[in-house]
């Protein structure tokens, strides 16, 4: 069975990461998913790749205290959180959360807020390389 | 000896990733940036983000001997 929070270079399945959440409990009636992609335009320039850096030990140990403050924040069952790191082509997935409650409200109010807190509390940066060179990306909400 | 990490725009603008640093101590986080400007003088300016043995901490956090310090540029992730 794959963790519940992972940093990792290789793609996840959305798919897979919802059966992973379903198989937690039955209760489960509302799964929702938040999927952020690479775009291959951002500022005007396009986008060849995205590379992201971690401060590895801590960006995990960040992910793990984001989880159990999304459980212990909301009226929900389950929460995972996968994000990957390295070079990441446009058009690729780059993090997946999956929320899984009894009813649709509390997952979908959960999914914003982890996403959002993840931006702000997770020591991850990204930098785009386009045709014309690279750049750190400053943060947006 | 404090062991200083840098990342993103900070480690590419210092060409620094880690570095060691011989500092009295105890000293806060402003006071260790301070002695880092000097040794690393194209240290960008800005607001930057802190953590001390891997827990977030402020300018005014306490730095000991042996610890380690990231100076980190805003979170971008996701």
């Amino acid at each position: 069975m794959l963790e519940p929070v992972r940093i990792q270079t290789e793609d996840f399945s959305v798919e897979e990461e919802v059966r992973a959440l379903k198989s937690t409990s039955k209760r489960i009636g509302a799964v929702v998913t938040f999927c952020g992609v690479a775009r291959d335009f951002s500022r005007g320039h396009r986008i060849e790749s995205l590379e992201f850096e971690q401060y590895q030990s801590m960006a995990l140990r960040a992910m793990e205290k984001l989880r159990q403050d999304t459980l212990e924040r909301f009226d929900i069952i389950d929460v995972r959180i996968v994000h990957r790191v390295a070079r990441i082509p446009a058009g690729d997935n780059i993090v997946l959360i999956v929320v899984g409650s009894e009813h649709r409200k509390e997952a979908f109010e959960a999914c914003s807020w982890c996403i959002d807190t993840l931006k702000n509390t997770v020591p991850l940066w990204k930098k785009e390389i386009t045709p014309e060179g690279e750049s750190w990306v400053e943060p947006h909400p | 000896m404090i062991r200083v990490l840098l990342f993103g725009v900070l480690a590419t603008k210092t060409g620094t990733k880690e570095m060691s640093l011989e500092i009295e101590t105890p000293v806060t986080i402003e006071g260790l940036i301070e002695e880092l400007r000097k040794r690393l003088p194209s240290l960008p300016e800005g607001e930057f983000l802190f953590a001390i043995n891997e827990e977030q901490a402020s300018k005014e956090s306490i730095v000991h001997d042996g610890d380690t310090v990231a100076v980190m540029p805003p979170f971008s992730g996701g």
